[in-house]
């Protein structure tokens, strides 16, 4: 087995105005190279936790490593420069910025990162082979991200994460505002881009039946014991 | 850099209301430094409207009055003084120059101011400006006449043409000198000061018009324009009269003498005291013009400030996205405050252009309906003070958005759910 990109361990989270743990969890670790797939009704923490592997939102107790850097070893701002250099995050929906080209909204990354940047090698090139790859026609390139339907707009968030070739994919409901048919085609680009350059794709949804095609899957409810903790007690 | 392209485009993306907030930017930025520039031009206009001249002797009034009625030829005066008095001062041995003033009557709306010739070599505006005639030469002749320009402007008249004068400032047909037509021999230069709109003519000239006059109506005895010519015409009394010293340091002594002149009730000014203490008590009122502008301003930044806020919720989600690709948090109040500083900038910049515009479009309108010139300058050292003040007032408020945005962008994390 090849080493864990992620590690957690013994933590604990709670909102600041919350008398109770939302994550409680002892151990997770995921592997370089791995597709896992974290499912889970809604509430059940897993964007949470995704809040915590980006180092948004730090845990009150507990050791959370990504790429071997500790992450509460980490300022604020070293952490969001971490987040940029090493992560490419996805989100339910909404990803891009609606007044800026399909181009520049895939290349915003390395606008922040310098890493991401040299690791593009030549970002406009990158950015555009990446778009093409996605099936993105290239006539749309240009045009503002407002232009482009719901399914063509999740294939340039996953461009935009894939760009600069980070480590760890991170991706949040990216399928819930798709149809079936386009998920599972959704499905397939964002693994073969993501195998294409050896990233580890990290992948919360409620959506079991997409389960399927990851080579690991996790249920929230088995790994955070607050969940399992409020259940005993209520 | 490329923060600055995001703000733009985010802007632009938002241009309707961001266009908005930056009228009512330019709209006050024209408001405020107008209200400035023609303060500033209305108090150079003013003060340069007489200059080189030590004192104004007239009979004692107050000192603003003497300078109203012998200079800017407003009001009239209370008395006279007699020739006789002004040829003795005339004559002390601190005097340098002196010049006579004999007001009272008038042409068309337009006041006549007697005088010598001295008053074309000795008159200065605007610190060195001596008068220059435009066409033919200074008076010399009993009814000889030179306008000023405006006179000559608004009345349409050439050189050679008889006007007839009246008696005192209302012009009406019963108490006109028609008798005794005086010529034009002369139209000065614009001087944007109020010989513009004088006609000036003679002491003997006055006198003539005046010989068969007493208490203000015609006596019955007439004497012919002719005849009055012969009569010697040696003045009686005038109005006023400027003077100038040949050292300064004699100054305040030879005032202190005029002022307590035993045989005649007389008052000396200094015009530059006078016209800055007159300046003063109209300042109040350029104060208070002042205080609305700024107070425009600040409507104008908080209205700015509306807009931003406005903007909060619909731009949470691109805070968001904005964090997910490496913006830290702080990138966030940067991005307010630039878009605070683009709208402040392009709004004094269209502010500024239509200010230009203005004064290029009123100049001669102002000049001619209120005798204002406005001269087209670049902006004061104080101007771009203001530009810089609404500037940083604009980065200041613009961090009250940004702080509620970077606060919430950390609440919020990478996954917003609205």
């Amino acid at each position: 087995m090849t080493k864990p990109v992620i590690q957690l361990s013994n933590i604990r989270f709670r909102y600041s105005e919350q008398d109770q743990d939302v994550l409680d969890i002892a151990d997770l670790q995921v592997y370089q190279g791995e597709h896992l797939f974290i499912q889970g009704a809604s509430g059940r923490g897993k964007t949470t936790l995704l809040n915590i592997i980006t180092g948004i939102n730090p845990p009150y107790t507990g050791q959370v490593q990504v790429l071997d850097t500790p992450l509460q070893t980490l300022s604020s701002i070293q952490s969001d420069q971490f987040r940029v250099d090493h992560l490419g995050i996805i989100f339910q929906q909404f990803n891009l910025l609606p007044y800026l080209s399909l181009l520049e909204n895939v290349q915003l990354p390395c606008w922040f990162s310098s890493k991401r940047r040299t690791q593009a090698v030549d970002v406009e090139q990158s950015s555009t082979d990446l778009l093409t790859q996605l099936r993105i026609p290239e006539r749309l390139f240009n045009k503002p991200a407002s232009a482009l339907s719901v399914g063509q707009q999740q294939r340039v968030a996953v461009a935009r994460a894939l760009i600069g070739k980070p480590a760890i994919i991170i991706a949040d409901e990216p399928t819930s505002a798709l149809d079936t048919d386009n998920r599972k085609r959704f499905l397939d680009l964002l693994f073969s881009q993501a195998d294409k350059q050896n990233s580890t794709v990290v992948f919360v949804s409620h959506d079991q039946y997409i389960a399927q095609h990851f080579s690991r899957v996790i249920d929230i409810s088995d790994i955070n014991q607050a969940i399992n903790h409020t259940a005993t007690v209520s | 850099m490329k923060l600055l392209k995001i703000a733009l485009k985010s802007a632009w993306n938002r241009k309707v209301s961001i266009s908005l907030a930056m009228f009512s930017i330019a709209i006050s930025i024209l408001l405020l430094l107008g209200v400035d520039t023609i303060r500033k031009q209305a108090k150079d206009n003013f003060i340069n409207t007489i200059s080189q001249t030590d004192l104004i002797v007239g009979a004692r009034t107050s000192p603003i009055n003497l300078l109203l009625y012998s200079i800017f030829h407003i009001g009239s005066a209370t008395n006279n003084i007699s020739y006789a008095r002004y040829e003795e001062i005339a004559s002390f041995k601190q005097v340098k120059w002196s010049v006579p003033i004999s007001l009272g009557d008038s042409h068309r709306g337009f006041r006549v101011m007697g005088t010598d010739s001295d008053y074309f070599r000795y008159y200065r505006y605007a610190n060195t400006q001596s008068l220059q005639l435009q066409q033919g030469e200074v008076f010399k002749d009993v009814y000889d006449a030179v306008v000023g320009y405006d006179v000559a402007q608004s009345l349409g008249y050439p050189l050679g043409h008889n006007i007839v004068l009246s008696h005192g400032i209302a012009a009406t047909k019963f108490s006109e000198h028609a008798d005794k037509p005086f010529r034009i021999v002369g139209i000065l230069k614009k001087t944007n000061t109020p010989v513009d709109r004088t006609v000036l003519v003679s002491l003997q000239g006055i006198e003539a018009i005046h010989i068969d006059w007493q208490s203000g109506a015609r006596s019955a005895l007439r004497i012919s324009a002719k005849k009055a010519r012969q009569m010697g015409l040696q003045p009686k009394s005038i109005t006023a009269f400027m003077l100038g010293v040949d050292n300064r340091i004699t100054l305040f002594g030879l005032q202190r003498k005029i002022n307590n002149f035993p045989n005649e009730s007389l008052l000396a000014i200094m015009p530059g005291v006078t016209l800055a203490s007159l300046w003063q008590t109209m300042g109040e009122f350029e104060k208070v013009l002042m205080a609305v502008s700024a107070l425009v301003l600040l409507a104008g930044l908080i209205g700015l400030l509306t807009a931003l806020l406005t903007t909060l919720n619909e731009r949470r989600r691109e805070m968001a996205v904005l964090r997910a690709v490496g913006a830290h948090a702080y990138h966030v109040v940067v991005l307010f405050a630039l878009e605070a500083l683009l709208v402040v900038m392009g709004g004094a910049l269209l502010g500024i252009a239509i200010l230009y515009a203005m004064q290029v479009i009123m100049q001669p309108i102002i000049a001619e309906n209120y005798g204002l010139f406005l001269s087209i300058k670049m902006l004061d050292a104080e101007q771009i003070v203001i530009l810089l003040a609404a500037l940083l007032l604009a980065i200041i408020l613009s961090l009250i958005p940004g702080f509620i945005a970077y606060k919430r962008s950390l609440q919020d994390g990478l996954m917003v759910k609205i």
